[in-house]
């Protein structure tokens, strides 16, 4: 037997053993098989031009998406206030993934709940699910502030959020003056960055324009802060702790809009904190009075940003700036809103940062890549590669739509590394696949689903992106900033330097380069 | 057996030595290696000359005597490729602790001879001095005397402790125990008339690589390379080549006219770098070969074979030439790389707005002086203050240099190339000539540098941090030296 009760083996061993081979044989026979060189000529094909122009023809099937529902970036947006539950008002199952998603991203956990919409309430709409719901989140998990976001299943049946939550308040669920806030996130619309943008317009609304209804709505008496929104982002632990300390380093006073990096990073001591960190709803507030806002990333601050500046804010949105020349715009762009000089020790780093690329930038020139992810990411990613002197060939986005493939050309336009490189908007991962078999790159750049392509194509993965499920802690380090920047650096040469060791490492054939200094 | 104290002031009475030759009989006495100067940056020891000299020889068991210093921090550091046995990247060291240094160690390093041999087999043991034991008297001739016997295999003594002196008079002393411990020592299997000796090129890279299938083609033999990608047989047999190209001029000289008068080989000095310069070294090849009795058809079919490869590598610089007329280049490098090199970028249209002759022969310079008009470029020893104060003043586009100086250019904002030891590109042959161009073009196109030579956008703390550096580079003095 294979197995047996002294010596357990665990999956990775146990059906490599020979009779499971065997086994594993004679059962082919009677599962309809295909003959070996049909299903090889088939797999073949599927690497051909034709079958990309077959592929790209494709109008109804998405196949591996790269992007998430609306109420995912819900969910984000809202665990980044102080003490506030995310309540997604819908079916149960769907808040179940978005708590597991984030987990297995931030290995930390995520509190959510769900208004556990069943079929009775999807027939007569789920007003007793949101009063039920609100009034058990209220007593069991004592948030100090409710966001209330959709999963399809109440979007389908329209539900009225703003009337829902005005009745339970009225029926007694929470006190009259305790703060819910409410967006609707149906799944059919957008992705999760459109989520995100939602949840952060109803939180601002909700304060700043008279908690619907129930106060005055708030005067802006302008003062010298400045905002800055996030927006979603797997790095938020790193780069939100990276841009607080920018702001000290310039002494610039800010409030950050929802700040996961408390609540998603919380300590190993003996106490669980269920709300960590995280926008004061004081702050939220106050906001509304601040000089300006700096939106990271203005794909994920669409609707948002226009609301800021209808409010008399000056708004500057970014796109995930990574590297030298995006920092650069971030900082002069922080300067002139504040008035406040580039401190020295940021300046210092600026040229550490320039230092870093110059000392490797042999190994990066040319190189080709294919990047996958969010439309800011993408367009911070390539503007990155182009100013290290590599190819970002292949910029792929399933929710990234016509205004940022523009934005993206527009960004390829401005370097001679962006000559041959094309974008590609709404596509999904099999698009990609077909593209790195009939165009080839040296790297590819993209979440934990990018290591089917990698084992597919053979185009080595650089794990930037959301989700990273299985490579650990790496959202703990900052991508923004020069610092990182730097960061991002490193994983890239990391990877460059693995592949130039694995593919000179074969004993006696190929080690005459497998060199300790590279 | 030769003595250290023997063995050095013969070095430095090389008489194939230009540049000594030029000496009075007292300044020839104290040695060519330059005093050093206390407290000044200095390159590496007479032993790293020594290992790096010798360490190509890829098929024996280089077994460093000393403590952990010497090699713990050389191991495997440089790029010389090997097509054959890798046994030369493998680390072997007596790791000396406090007991051998008070008791000796010389029964250490007999024990470790005899596991290399029990665990490996190698054709040979090389021995490296270094300075503890050097200093504490251990007899390394004797235990390798009593080992070879003892054994039944050549074990190699190479007697150049660190504190002996430079690193050039270590490739020198590595030279010496070949000449005494090696070559000559064994018999090729046959011989031909096209059997030549490579002296002086260690396959850095895989260069070699770039110029054997030319040599294939013509009929020319290398019986052995001093010492990139050789095996100790070669070696041990080079003395029945029929002529020797000598590479790296400074390095192991005495290896060459050694070998002309013990065995009668003829050697010039050649280059394989710059598309001139290769074919130069093709027809001395052929000359002496043909002078030395091998059939004169040979020499038709070098001037051939030059043909076809000088139009293909034209061909192939063609493009480039446009790009990079006019562009200026310093050269920080080392010996035959300066003039080679420099011949073959001004082919191309490149202006050489300076180069080194730090590690360069008289020879050297004077071919470097004929080339670039006068020795005003020319720039000897520079301390990376003084290299520092020229690059900043941007008098070049970019610099070629080693591993060292290029982090100093890159503080002064200066785009460099690597083409020392450490590079990871083969630049002989006429292959590596196009190589090094498509190299200059990427270095010099990368956006990186446009970023390194622009200021901070923000103005004022720009002018704190680069108008200081700017301040401090004027108040630096005068740099050129010849």
């Amino acid at each position: 037997m294979p197995q047996n009760a002294e010596n357990v083996l665990d999956h990775f061993e146990l059906f490599r053993q020979p009779e499971y081979k065997e086994m594993f044989e004679k059962k082919k026979q009677f599962e309809n098989p295909t003959a070996d060189a049909e299903l090889e000529r088939v797999c073949e094909w599927t690497k051909t031009k034709d079958y990309r122009d077959k592929n790209f023809a494709r109008e109804a099937l998405t196949i591996n998406p790269a992007k998430a529902c609306q109420p995912l970036g819900a969910v984000f947006a809202a665990v980044g206030f102080e003490a506030t539950l995310p309540f997604v008002h819908g079916s149960q199952g769907c808040v179940a993934y978005y708590r597991s998603h984030f987990s297995r991203h931030f290995k930390e956990p995520t509190s959510c709940v769900s208004s556990s919409m069943t079929e009775d309430a999807a027939v007569f709409g789920g007003l007793n699910n949101m009063v039920d719901g609100l009034a058990n989140a209220y007593n069991m998990y004592k948030p100090k502030m409710i966001a209330v976001s959709t999963t399809c299943m109440a979007e389908v049946i329209g539900d009225d959020l703003n009337a829902f939550i005005k009745t339970a308040k009225e029926k007694g669920s929470v006190p009259a003056e305790f703060d819910v806030t409410f967006a609707h996130t149906p799944a059919f619309v957008g992705s999760h960055v459109t989520g995100y943008d939602n949840v952060m317009k109803g939180i601002l609304e909700h304060f700043w324009d008279g908690k619907a209804g129930t106060a005055p709505a708030l005067e802006r008496k302008p003062n010298e802060k400045i905002n800055l929104i996030g927006g979603f982002d797997g790095y938020t632990i790193g780069n939100l702790r990276e841009i607080k300390r920018v702001f000290a380093s310039m002494g610039v006073e800010y409030t950050i809009l929802g700040d996961a990096s408390d609540v998603w990073d919380t300590p190993t001591d003996g106490e669980f904190r269920m709300y960590d960190g995280g926008t004061t709803l004081e702050d939220a507030a106050n906001a509304l009075h601040a000089k300006a806002t700096i939106s990271m990333q203005q794909f994920c601050t669409e609707k948002t940003l226009p609301y800021i500046a209808g409010k008399g804010q000056e708004t500057v949105a970014l796109n995930f700036p990574v590297g030298v020349q995006a920092t650069d715009k971030f900082l002069m762009e922080l300067a002139r809103l504040t008035g406040k000089p580039i401190s020295a020790e940021l300046a210092k780093e600026r040229g550490r940062l320039v230092d870093a690329i110059a000392d490797s930038n042999a190994h990066i020139h040319g190189k080709k890549f294919a990047i996958y992810g969010d439309p800011d990411l993408t367009l911070g990613l390539a503007g990155f590669l182009l100013e290290l002197g590599a190819e970002p060939v292949h910029i792929l986005s399933t929710n990234g739509g016509k205004a940022w493939a523009a934005k993206v050309q527009e960004l390829f336009d401005s370097s001679p590394f962006g000559a041959n490189c094309h974008v590609y908007p709404n596509k999904d991962l099999w698009h990609m696949r077909s593209l790195l078999f009939t165009e080839p790159v040296d790297f590819l750049i993209g979440n934990t689903y990018g290591k089917y392509l990698e084992r597919d194509t053979g185009a080595p993965l650089i794990r930037i992106g959301f989700p990273i499920f299985d490579r650990h802690h790496h959202h703990r380090y900052p991508v923004w900033g020069y610092q990182g920047a730097l960061n991002v650096l490193v994983w890239i040469l990391d990877k460059i330097f693995d592949e130039m060791d694995h593919s000179t490492n074969e004993v006696g054939k190929t080690d005459y380069s497998f060199d300790i200094i590279r | 057996m030769n003595t250290l104290a023997a063995t050095a002031p013969q070095v430095f009475h090389e008489p194939g030595c230009a540049k000594n030759k030029g000496k009075s009989t007292s300044d020839r006495k104290k040695g060519c290696a330059k005093q050093l100067a206390p407290g000044a940056a200095a390159g590496g020891c007479a032993f790293d000359g020594a290992k790096i000299a010798l360490q190509p020889i890829t098929d024996v068991a280089h077994l460093v005597h000393g403590p952990i210093a010497c090699e713990g921090n050389s191991w495997d550091n440089r790029g010389a490729k090997s097509s054959g046995s890798t046994l030369y990247r493998t680390s072997f060291t007596t790791d000396m602790n406090e007991t051998d240094v008070v008791f000796g160690g010389e029964k250490r390093l007999f024990r470790s001879i005899k596991e290399i041999i029990d665990k490996y087999a190698p054709p040979a043991v090389f021995v490296y001095q270094t300075c503890v034991p050097a200093m504490t008297g251990d007899d390394i001739g004797a235990v390798c005397k009593a080992a070879a016997q003892k054994f039944g295999k050549p074990i190699v003594p190479v007697i150049a402790p660190g504190f002996v002196g430079s690193k050039n008079l270590g490739n020198k002393l590595a030279g010496e125990a070949l000449l005494d411990h090696v070559i000559g020592t064994q018999e090729p299997e046959y011989t031909t008339p096209y059997d030549i000796n490579i002296i002086g090129e260690y396959n850095l890279a895989g260069e070699l690589w770039q110029v054997r299938p030319l040599l294939d083609e013509l009929g020319i033999r290398i019986l052995a390379c001093l010492s990139g990608d050789a095996k100790y047989h070669e070696v041990a047999s080079s003395h029945r080549a029929r002529a020797a190209m000598m590479v790296c001029s400074k390095a192991m000289i005495n290896v060459a006219r050694k070998m002309e008068e013990r065995y009668g080989i003829p050697f010039f000095e050649g280059s394989f770098y710059g598309v001139g310069d290769m074919s130069d070294s093709l027809r001395e090849i052929a000359r002496l070969l043909i002078e030395r009795g091998a059939p004169a058809e040979l020499q038709a079919r070098t001037e051939a074979l030059i043909a076809r490869e000088e139009a293909r590598a034209w061909a192939r610089l063609a493009p480039y030439k446009e790009r990079l007329a006019g562009k200026r280049v310093l050269l920080i490098t080392g010996g035959v790389k300066s003039w080679s090199v420099v011949a073959a970028l001004q082919e191309l249209g490149v202006e050489i707005v300076g180069a080194s002759v730090k590690k360069s022969t008289r020879r050297d310079k004077e071919k470097i002086k004929q080339l670039l008009g006068g020795d005003a470029h020319m720039i000897d020893d520079m301390r990376p203050r003084e290299m520092y104060k020229m690059l900043a003043e941007a008098r070049a586009d970019i610099m070629l240099s080693g591993g060292r100086s290029q982090f100093v250019a890159l503080k002064a904002k200066m785009p460099w190339l690597d083409i020392n030891q450490e590079r990871h590109h083969a630049y002989a042959g006429y292959e590596g000539m196009v190589e090094l161009v498509q190299e200059i073009d990427k270095a010099l196109s990368n956006p990186v540098w446009k970023q390194v030579r622009r200021p901070a956008p923000w103005g004022a703390t720009a002018l704190g941090v680069e108008g200081q550096a700017t301040k401090r580079i004027a108040a630096l003095p005068a740099s050129r030296a010849a």
